[in-house]
């Protein structure tokens, strides 16, 4: 932790008029941005770079920072109403979110997002300022070893992902990792499985998988059953009522899932997106009731959603200690840092107090912000439901298009989400869960990579995953995640007997 | 009044999505059809009038490369300063057309083949293509100007055995070159791979068992601090603040003389080291194949008023760039020379692709 006095000075950033007004507009704008499908951060914080140039750089750099979190905080409205993740980290949010608003829990389902993604945000917040300049040793920690166990062990929840028949998941899932290979080979430069075609050798982005598989998917369902099916039944849509009951639920995952996710967002690479998986996966495991996630169920919503807000914060933690971006946005983050004459880095703490503790301390007052810009709204947002279903089906069509198209401003990639939508539409007729596709895609190009460049440093020495302590323990875990199941239910069958 | 309410949410999450997605491509779409065929009555125009051509409606900057990295902050900074100065008075927009590594962005301009269109880039125009991964190499463009440029850096973890890239290229001479692992960002036969190489093969070391590894996620600078990998080879901007903390140890920085500045100017060139060699990262811009003299003399007389100007000498210092303005003769013979250096390493390496 710095001196007290160091700390003080970042609250005097964001207590200050200017400093709460730049908060403001940052949240709003990140909120706003991403309840939009396909559109995120990234695009966000890269527009607003110009607009900063001049500007005082802590009050510059609070607002981008509102933003980004603001944005992952949005990001799980279309998630939990459409089906149309908002932005990729909140994918994980509508395995139970989507399912709660089909039940006529739509503003609830948006409370918990809400309450949820605020928890995971402000306790990240406060390990982020006690933690910060400590925890920049964790993220150096992790070698490409570590990172091949981190994701073997995110692989071992595919068979948890799946509902019914495992055989299918597993085929989901390998058709997951053959589209992550997709795309030049980091490793050889090989352009691989491009088909002679350009746009394919950066490989596909995860966003129009995403949104295909999910929101055009869905919208082909509710085409087809159009007298059966609804995007979510009128009745209670407002209703934002949380039973005693519901905040306990709430209260278990919160609690995790803000440590967890904190600590993946640590690492370089894995981010808001693999924490949002993994703390869905993490609360099925050890929950009483496995059955119940994935039908609308508030443990299933609430571990996500505290997960990638957590995780966002933590995302800080490399950024701004040792000026390592791990992920897309905080690349362009560090691109805003730059603009203003600030270099983030191991010696930001010490060069400019104001900024390094200005931009902790002002996400305090942005979390509070968010939480009670969004919870007034939630009836009104979640009336969007009632618009009649025609219109309803052709804005998400409209929107997943827009979006896709602002990421790379390709008609390409259009094809390709339409393409992914009728993939996503005959997996679902067919009963092939799409959750193990996402989650393969996600984990597998990182598998992948971190595989390869541990077996080029090593000389092809398989030895290294297991001489590492971080990578043994990981390895250790994922040995467990996958046998504890399958003795839990050698045990069932006995009982039977 | 609540449905009256929920609609117009929809209308304001509208208009929030056509300001953010519409601010970029705005400006292409504004001057697309109309403006095409204004260019080409202007393009007769200019054979008469030789000595000065201006710009018919406004200008596109394009950034072969998504939002947030270099050519996209070259192209933004430069937009700016020369609207912001008033050096151009036409509108002008930058155009992100990311993919491939450049190969999208360049194909577009080709296409287009439209004077109104310039782009920036860098190295990668020659490597890209080297590579066989794009159909238009820089042959197929017009040089306008270059306008910056940065340089290159070897780094290690802080206890390394090596202390200058001199010591490291002599253990690697005695037998243990397979035992070392660089670490780059981007994939082998890319920029920092074939930096790499092209300092190790001026210094007599064999490239053929040079193990690389490529870390897209900007994890090198973890790589060497937590020892996977030995040396990291990237852009001097990257790993200032971890030289300066002590976190990772500079072996040589790429260029012909020490940079400016505490830090910097503690790392010795590779040429003091006595290895005959040096690198520069430039960048520039470019315009579509078919360009008359007049119309790249006014974008290079544009674009050295703006790389003289005080403004733009605040956003060079502000990324740590260095200014290297060269006119379009001097560029052109310049990208000969560095292509024919790269193809010559690419094929000691066995990958050069034509």
């Amino acid at each position: 932790m710095g001196s007290l006095e160091e700390i003080l000075t970042g609250f005097q950033v964001a207590i200050s008029l200017e400093g709460i007004m730049f908060v403001l507009l940052g949240v709003f704008v990140g909120t706003f941005i991403g309840m939009l499908p396909g559109l995120g951060p990234i695009t966000a914080i890269a527009i607003m770079i110009p607009i900063t140039y001049g500007m005082d750089p802590a009050l510059a750099l609070v607002m981008m920072a509102g933003v980004y979190y603001g944005a992952v905080f949005g990001g799980s409205t279309s998630s939990i109403l459409l089906n149309a993740p908002g932005i990729s980290g909140t994918v994980a949010s509508s395995f139970d979110g989507y399912p709660m608003a089909q039940n006529g829990q739509a503003g609830k389902a948006l409370a918990i997002a809400a309450i949820s993604s605020f928890i995971g945000g402000t306790i990240s917040v406060v390990l982020l300022m006690a933690f910060a300049p400590m925890l920049s040793s964790v993220a150096v920690s992790f070698g490409p070893p570590a990172y091949f166990a981190l994701m073997l062990l995110g692989l071992t929840a595919i068979a948890s992902l799946s509902e019914g028949s495992t055989l299918k998941a597993l085929i989901s899932a390998v058709v997951g990792f053959m589209v992550a290979t997709i795309g030049i080979d980091p490793q050889t430069g090989t352009a691989r499985f491009d088909f002679g075609v350009p746009r394919l050798l950066d490989g596909i982005d995860f966003l129009v998988i995403a949104l295909g598989l999910f929101a055009i998917s869905e919208v082909g369902y509710l085409v087809i059953n159009r007298f059966k099916a609804s995007f979510a039944s009128a009745k209670e849509l407002g209703s934002l009522k949380l039973s005693k009951q519901d905040l306990k639920d709430i209260s278990g995952p919160a609690g995790r899932q803000s440590i967890l996710g904190f600590i993946l967002g640590i690492l370089p690479g894995a981010g808001a997106t693999i924490a949002s998986f993994i703390g869905y996966i993490s609360e099925k495991r050890i929950s009483k009731n496995p059955e119940k996630f994935g039908k609308g169920y508030i443990k299933g919503l609430a571990g996500p959603e505290t997960a990638n807000n957590a995780a966002t914060s933590g995302s800080f933690v490399p950024l701004l200690s040792l000026g390592i971006p791990g992920s897309g946005t905080t690349a362009v983050m560090l691109g805003a840092f730059l603009v203003l004459g600030i270099q983030p880095g191991p010696m930001l703490m010490g060069d400019h107090p104001d900024v390094f503790w200005g931009v902790i301390a002002s996400m305090y007052i942005g979390n509070i912000f968010l939480l009670v810009l969004n919870l007034p709204l939630i009836p009104y947002i979640a009336r969007v439901l009632t618009t009649p279903r025609p219109l309803l089906i052709s804005l998400v069509m409209m929107f997943s298009l827009i979006g896709v198209y602002s990421i790379s401003f390709s008609t390409f990639d259009l094809y390709l989400l339409l393409g992914f939508g009728v993939l996503g539409f005959l997996m679902r007729m067919f009963a092939f869960p799409a959750p193990p596709f996402i989650l393969a895609f996600i984990l597998g190009g990182m598998m992948e990579q971190s595989f390869r460049q541990a077996m080029t440093s090593s000389q092809g020495n398989l030895s290294v995953f297991f001489t590492n302590n971080i990578s043994l323990a990981l390895i250790i875990l994922s040995v467990l995640s996958f046998a504890f199941p399958i003795i839990q239910s050698m045990r069932q069958k006995k009982k039977q007997a | 009044m609540r449905k009256v309410l929920a609609s117009s949410l929809f209308a304001l999450m509208l208009i929030v999505l056509a300001a953010c997605g519409g601010g970029d491509s705005e400006s292409a779409e504004g001057n697309g059809s109309d403006e095409s065929s204004e260019s080409s009555g202007d393009n007769g125009e200019s054979s008469s009038e030789e000595s000065s051509w201006t710009p018919a409606g406004s200008i596109e900057v394009v950034a072969p490369a998504g939002a947030g990295g270099g050519w996209d902050t070259t192209a933004r900074m430069t937009a700016q300063t020369l609207t912001e100065e008033g050096i151009i008075e036409q509108d002008m927009g930058v155009v992100n057309k990311p993919g491939a590594g450049g190969a999208v962005g360049w194909s577009y301009i080709a296409n287009q083949n439209d004077p109104h269109n310039i782009f920036v880039s860098s190295s990668p125009l020659l490597l890209v293509p080297l590579n066989g991964q794009s159909e238009h190499t820089y042959e197929d463009f017009t040089p306008i100007a270059n306008v910056i440029a940065d340089y290159g850096a070897f780094v290690t973890g802080p206890d390394a055995e090596w202390d200058t890239l001199d010591e490291l290229f002599q253990d690697m001479k005695d037998g243990n070159a397979s035992e070392i692992t660089v670490v780059g960002t981007s994939a082998p036969g890319s920029m920092d791979h074939i930096q790499f190489i092209r300092f190790a093969r001026a210094a007599g070391v064999d490239v053929s068992n040079i193990s690389y590894v490529s870390d897209p996620d900007a994890g090198g600078v973890t790589q060497v601090m937590n020892g996977s990998a030995d040396v990291f080879s990237t852009g001097i901007g990257d790993v200032t603040e971890q030289i300066r903390s002590g976190d990772v140890k500079p072996l040589a920085v790429t260029s012909e003389e020490r940079l400016d500045g505490d830090t910097l100017g503690e790392i010795p060139t590779a040429k003091e080291q006595g290895i005959d060699e040096t690198f520069v990262n430039w960048r520039g811009f470019f315009g579509p194949p078919d360009m008359t003299d007049a119309q790249v003399a006014y974008y290079e007389n544009k674009l050295k008023e703006m790389s003289d100007s005080e403004a733009f000498a605040d956003i060079r210092e502000n990324y740590a760039w260095d200014e290297m303005y060269m006119d379009s003769e001097e560029y052109q013979t310049f990208l000969e020379e560095e292509n024919q250096v790269f193809k010559d390493i690419l094929s000691d390496l066995d990958m050069l692709e034509e």
